[in-house]
């Protein structure tokens, strides 16, 4: 190891150390300080590194030039290091103790001083020769030599002959190439002299290729230049010298990056090493600029090649070295951070570097992040010898779940191997003491048409009291996100997809919390996901590509799972003015009522319900005012401030401030906009506010979530297969395996003579959600299900009446001259939502449309089989048997809305393990989306 | 549609039935059947992306013979006219049942608002107004909020009719906020204004309210203030049920020492659901939704939805029930009706039991007409007095003629526009 490679380990040692060498950096850094301003600076700097800084003075000796405070005298307590130049010794960097302290490592100095102050004397080594450097090739007159304007490449190449005779061999090579594409014909004799001896090869294979001296080569350099100068002019040559020797000198860096045995530890020095060399790789050539910005991606984030291409554009290698200063590994690590952590890392850089719409979109922030490579998952697998799990994936899934709690178990009482305990503990200094979450980022996440979405457990700590337990509890949480990856849900979605031989290696992400301490409580003032694309509209209005913002109030977890038994706000940032909820008393009642909330005294999560959470600390938290309302006897209305103390009235959680008088769903429309523009998607956001800055917390395209992915339209529809089809206000998803339809026809239905048969036709209905296969029935009635009015526009149920259904079907016939109003879902919208039932209009005298009207009125029905009491409505509710009725089909219902189209087709059923229909929302408690 | 559903065509038969007990002569029959007036109008939008958008709007005033005529503006995506009709009808009965001086209308936009933002919400409130504008007023047509319609609206249109008339005239529409010419005692009218009749029901019967226990269906406004006033009457109610939005049914609470309303007011979400683990805490039963109907009591009050008392669940009732106090709108069936008759169960009809709302927003007219506004307490010692000579009009009707009670109602409604009409030489 060279001191310069000491750097990375001394950067993580201490922050003391830290600072010191960001500081010295800082003072080299600067182009307009002199040399003699630096040595003065970092002379000034380098006590506060050391362990006793008020005794401490520090001294560089250079060029027979002392730097150091006035009247300090050596004294017998020296630490010191040889500040060299290209292997030269040019002066030596010395710090001292004026008085006696406590023996340590070296005499009183500790052995991290050492290191710090090796690495400090290899800056200090840098700087002189770029300084030297640089004074060549502005032509200072202490460069020596010919001064003559248009010459300053010579002194370059002198220079590079004396100091970094390979390199000039290189450059010499590239010269001569450059001269050849622009037609120097004399370029091409010179050309074999670099060829390695292929010729000589050629000639006789069995005899070695001489091999070129040094000399030699350096003097086919020389004739290289010499043609160089009467072809181009002086200018060109310098700026070629100049740009190839910077790609030069960061051909160390491509190498390890092309090179898959560096390790890590490895790259993160080689980037160190790049950056402390001031390298920048927007200075470097296109092409080893972008193939340097390619190797990092794909060697840190992903393969995907899209993924990649867009990543070239927005994430440099400063990036990447900012991202590995916070990358902790095993030792021999090649692992990458993970589908999470990448998705994140662009959308990051995209927002910082982007100038489309910097107006709109305000300063929108990153939290803090650390991450975990992938492999370590199998590094811990391997340190507690834990390798016979691979073979559980195998098992019954029931035996899987059965013995999952074992598993986690197991997992929580394994240990972690001292590197990766050394990096969390760093990564907690770093965070200080702020409520964490410890987010999964899988590799197979990265993987087109795999979400796992809610499948791997996020975990928040509260990150309280002393730094030993909050490790624990880091460790602790980190096992049971490892442990996930062997947890029932997992494993048999990668057994649908056949996904299950692979290894899983999963990444993880610690993020601080974005938030505020109220009360003894830890919370954002809100939070929410947000979608390029809606797929819930609510009204025909809003496009899909108006996308749907899910806020509220506190943890983001509430809007990310359907919890089922509250509601997030919904919003179309580019429709905000249609509001799902429309009467005041709908408003309240579709509010969210609970808030998640980290408790930091019990360092605990919590669900608590948000009017209690409001009366303990209310007033305290930031932003409170932009969120709620008033609801009292008169209404809803937006308080020109909040009372806390009136027992007047209560607060509902609108969102109405933020909504209707802030610039934020300005910001929402901007960010979801530029992100799809520069991802060539739509994208799925996860942000959060702490009252005064917004936060974007998560990015991943749109499609990796499930549940909104276009299901592909077969092209082959010919003959009977279909049984309806719809092409407008299609959203996105899919119902694999229908089993029964209950078609309510539209014209018995309005031929019903009173209210009480409409009435029934509801109570049927209700009958049947209980009776059928749960999720695998579908709902066609005409109009507007649910109709509170008029019970002739549509079938009057209530949402527990549907509740099973897997999809809601309205059927608008034309009568007379008008195809009525659907209500789109409005009635019970948001409960529909939650349940993911999927909701479809259909105009069957579409004359582009199939509508096979026979089928649902004319196969038998098996109504008085699941509601025998309602057999008097054989007319009106007919229920068809697929299965039965088709000799063993089902019906898939698959929706498109790329291509605004949705199909109902028989089908064989799927083969596959028993029925794939188990729901997987099985709430995890304190789980975001994975 | 031949022979189906028709909402106008049923309220026109309702009237005919109480025309036949009346034996009225066939002009007031043709008058009364029919709306007197009719307005149907076009209201153009210009919508949020620029482009105009024409509404269809209705006023439809059905008799105004009894004073300025009242009712609700609708807001639903498939009104028809002889839905509004049909409830401008009822209004007529309505306000009549109660004798206050105002007749009966209706109106409506066709309209979505869940497609339409608050601004253009606004322009359609505005349009609805100018179109009628010459025809509405306090001493003409006081409209009130009704289906998707909310005090906002009404503020706006409010706002939009004194533009156009040139002064301010607050008693032109009902339903606003307090402070911009609501009144106090809206929240309790319709609870309390079923429970007066209830009192009186009850001391005509010679029952000590005491001594009396209730089970109540519902557990939103009209239950909630029902529950308080009865309570403090000193009866004892030992079930109420409620909906329970997460698992999409319903319970009944129950507790034989009493419900305490304000202690459940206190772990009830917005739906009107009572926290099941709380109510346990609390020493409530929590049984089947269904079983508040079945509970040994004395009155029911179904204080829910319509159509929930019907033909099989009302064979579930107790013996010991004597009252039925409509709270919900149309919570009983015909079969119900049927077999509460059969056994002699005193039913308080809907539209008289919940007439306290109606009555309220008369209040808030008269309040506003005088620009001086009452205090709590007086709207609700007015409504006492309202209700109770309401409920013992129909009941010594129903008494004289051996009417029941929901009959009783009609009749006296319908006989008051008639005289009115017929006092005004129309007919």
């Amino acid at each position: 190891m060279t001191p310069g490679d000491h750097l990375l380990e001394a950067l993580q040692e201490r922050a003391k150390e830290l600072s010191t060498i960001y500081r010295v950096n800082e003072a080299c850094k600067s182009p307009q300080s002199s040399l003699d301003e630096i040595f003065r600076s970092v002379v000034q700097i380098l006590p506060a590194g050391w362990q006793f800084p008020e005794t401490c003075f520090a001294r560089i000796l250079v060029d027979g030039t002392a730097y150091g405070p006035a009247g300090a005298d050596a004294t017998p307590w020296r630490q010191s290091a040889e500040i060299r130049v290209q292997g030269e010794s040019s002066g030596w960097l010395e710090v001292f103790y004026r008085d006696e302290r406590p023996e340590a490592d070296e005499g009183p100095f500790l052995k991290e001083e050492r290191k710090l102050l090796d690495t400090v004397a290899e800056r200090l080594g840098q700087v002189l020769l770029e300084r030297r450097l640089l004074d060549a090739l502005q032509g200072r007159p202490d460069a020596a030599q010919a001064n003559e304007p248009g010459s300053e490449w010579r002194v370059i190449v002198d220079f590079l002959r004396q100091t970094d005779p390979r390199s000039l061999v290189r450059i010499s090579r590239r010269m001569i190439n450059y001269l050849c594409w622009n037609g120097v014909a004399a370029a091409q004799d010179l050309l074999p002299h670099f060829a390695g001896g292929r010729e000589a090869l050629a000639a006789d294979d069995n005899r070695p290729a001489p091999r070129r001296s040094a000399e030699s080569l350096l003097g086919v350099a020389d004739e290289a230049f010499r043609l160089a100068s009467s072809h181009l002019t002086s200018a060109e040559i310098r700026s070629c010298i100049q740009k190839w020797i910077r790609d030069d000198k960061a051909d160390f860096l491509l190498r390890a990056a092309e090179n898959p045995g560096t390790s890590t530890t490895e790259l993160a020095q080689a980037l160190a090493r790049f950056h402390d060399s001031h390298l920048d790789d927007r200075r470097l050539s296109r092409t080893v600029q972008v193939e340097l910005r390619v190797s990092l991606a794909r060697r840190f984030l992903t393969d995907d090649l899209e993924f990649v291409d867009v990543a070239k554009d927005f994430i440099d290698t400063g990036d990447f070295h900012d991202l590995v200063r916070r990358v902790i590994s095993p030792p021999k690590s090649y692992g990458r951070l993970g589908g999470k952590a990448s998705g994140l890392l662009l959308a990051s850089k995209i927002v910082q570097k982007s100038t489309e719409f910097a107006d709109a979109l305000g300063d929108v922030r990153i939290p803090k992040t650390w991450h975990l490579t992938s492999d370590g998952i199998l590094d811990f697998i391997e340190f507690n010898q834990l390798e016979d799990l691979y073979d559980r994936k195998y098992l019954e899934i029931d035996q899987v779940r059965r013995e999952y709690p074992h598993v986690i178990q197991v997992f929580k009482n394994s240990h972690f191997s001292p590197e990766i305990v050394k990096g969390l503990s760093l990564a907690l200094d770093d965070f200080g003491d702020r409520p964490l979450i410890v987010r999964s980022s899988s590799l197979l996440e990265d993987r087109v048409g795999a979400s796992f979405s809610g499948k791997y457990k996020s975990l928040f700590l509260a990150n309280q009291g002393p730094k030993a337990d909050r490790l624990s509890a880091l460790l602790d949480a980190i096992a049971e996100v490892y442990a996930s990856v062997f947890g029932p849900d997992p494993l048999e979605y990668r057994a649908e997809r056949g996904l299950l031989d692979v290894h899983e290696e999963m990444g993880i992400l610690l993020q601080e919390v974005v938030g505020n301490r109220v009360g003894k409580y830890f919370l954002p003032t809100f939070a929410g996901v947000a979608f390029s694309n809606n797929e819930f509209r609510w009204s025909p209005r809003i496009a899909r590509e108006d996308g749907l913002v899910r806020l509220v109030p506190g943890l983001g977890t509430r809007a990310v799972d359907r919890v089922g038994d509250d509601y997030p706000i919904l919003v179309a940032p580019g429709q905000p003015g249609l509001r799902v909820n429309v009467t005041p008393a709908d408003v309240v009642r579709y509010a969210p009522r609970r808030i998640d909330v980290i408790d930091l005294e019990s360092g605990t999560f919590e669900t608590m319900d948000l009017d209690r959470l409001l009366e303990e600390c209310g007033a305290e938290i930031p932003g409170i005012e932009q969120v709620l309302s008033v609801a009292d006897e008169s209404g809803l209305h937006r308080p020109y401030f909040l009372d806390w103390t009136s027992k007047k009235g209560r607060f509902v959680p609108t969102f109405e401030p933020l909504l209707e008088s802030t610039t934020f769903l300005g910001r929402m429309r901007a960010l979801l906009r530029l992100l799809r523009e520069k991802t060539h998607g739509p994208v799925d956001i996860e942000f959060a506010s702490d009252g005064k800055d917004l936060y974007l917390l998560q990015c991943r395209p749109q499609s990796f979530a499930e549940e909104s992915a276009a299901a592909p339209i077969p092209s082959d529809l010919s003959g009977d297969r279909v049984i309806f089809e719809a092409k407008r206000f299609v959203s996105n998803g899919r119902v694999p395996d229908l089993t029964h339809v209950v078609y309510v026809d539209p014209e018995a239905y309005a031929a019903l003579p009173d209210a009480t048969s409409l009435l029934r036709v509801g109570q049927a209905v209700g009958r049947l959600n209980k009776t059928l296969p749960k999720r695998r029935f579908v709902l066609m009635g005409p109009g507007r299900w649910g109709s509170r009015g008029d019970l002739k526009l549509g079938v009057p149920v209530t949402y527990s009446d549907i509740n099973n259904a897997a999809a809601l079907i309205e059927v608008a016939r034309r009568r007379g001259g008008y195809v009525p109003d659907l209500s789109f879902g409005t009635h019970f919208f948001q409960d529909l939502v939650e349940a993911s039932i999927r909701y479809l209009p259909l105009f069957p005298d579409d004359p582009e449309i199939r509508f096979r009207e026979a089928f649902l009125r004319e196969s038998p029905s098996v109504l008085a089989e699941f509601a025998p009491e309602f057999r008097d409505l054989e007319a009106v509710v007919r229920v068809i048997d697929v299965p039965k009725v088709t000799g063993g089909s089902i019906l898939k219902l698959l929706l498109n809305a790329d291509e605004d189209h949705a199909v109902a087709i028989l089908a064989p059923p799927d083969p596959g393990p028993g029925s794939a229909v188990r729901s997987s929302r099985s709430a995890v408690r304190r789980r975001t989306s994975g | 549609m031949k022979g189906s559903f028709n909402a106008f065509e049923m309220a026109q038969a309702q009237f005919d039935k109480s025309a036949d007990i009346l034996a009225l002569d066939a002009p007031t029959r043709d008058l009364l059947r029919w709306p007197l007036r009719e307005f149907h109008f076009a209201i153009p939008v210009r919508m949020d992306d620029g482009k105009v958008k024409v509404f269809r709007g209705f006023r439809v005033q059905h008799n105004d013979a009894r004073g300025p005529s009242k009712g609700g503006i609708r807001f639903h995506p498939q009104e028809t006219v002889d839905t509004v009709r049909a409830l401008s009808m009822w209004m007529t009965w309505k306000c009549a049942v109660v004798d206050i001086p105002l007749g009966g209308a209706k109106g409506g936009v066709i309209c979505d608002p869940h497609n339409l933002s608050a601004r253009e919400q606004e322009a359609i409130c505005r349009g609805w107004v100018r179109q009628v504008a010459k025809n509405v007023g306090p001493a003409i047509d006081v409209p009130a909020p009704d289906v998707m319609t909310t005090p906002q609206h009404m503020v706006w249109m409010m706002d939009e009719w004194e533009v156009i008339h040139g002064h301010r005239g607050p008693g032109f529409i009902t339903g606003k906020p307090v402070g911009m010419g609501g009144s106090l005692g809206r929240t309790e009218a319709t609870g309390y204004g079923a429970m007066y009749t209830l009192r009186e029901a009850l001391k005509k019967m010679g029952i000590d309210v005491a001594k009396t226990k209730a089970s109540v269906q519902g557990f939103g406004n009209v239950a909630q203030y029902a529950i308080q006033l009865y309570t403090k009457m000193g009866g004892t109610v030992v079930a109420v049920s409620s909906w329970d939005q997460a698992d999409q049914t319903s319970y009944t609470f129950r507790r034989e020492s009493g419900v305490d309303g304000a202690e459940l007011k206190t772990i009830t979400d917005p739906f009107g659901g009572i926290d099941k683990a709380k109510a346990k805490a609390l020493g409530y039963e929590v049984k089947a939704g269904g079983d508040w109907i079945a509970e040994d009591v004395d009155i029911l009050i179904p204080a829910a939805l319509e159509n929930q008392v019907t033909g099989e669940t009302a064979r579930r009732i107790g013996k010991r029930v004597k009252v039925v106090v409509e709270g919900a709108n149309g919570p009983t069936t015909p079969e119900a009706d049927a077999i509460l008759k059969e056994r002699g169960i005193f039913v308080i009809p809907d539209f008289l039991a919940n007439a306290g709302g109606v009555t309220c927003s008369y209040f808030e007219q008269v309040q506003c007409n005088m620009n001086f506004y009452w205090t709590q307490e007086e709207v609700l010692t007015k409504l006492d007095a309202k209700m109770t000579k309401a409920f013992h009009d129909v009941a010594d009707l129903a008494a004289s003629r051996k009417l029941y009670m929901r009959d009783a109602a009609y009749v006296i409604a319908v006989s008051r526009v008639a005289k009115a009409s017929r006092d005004r030489g129309w007919v």
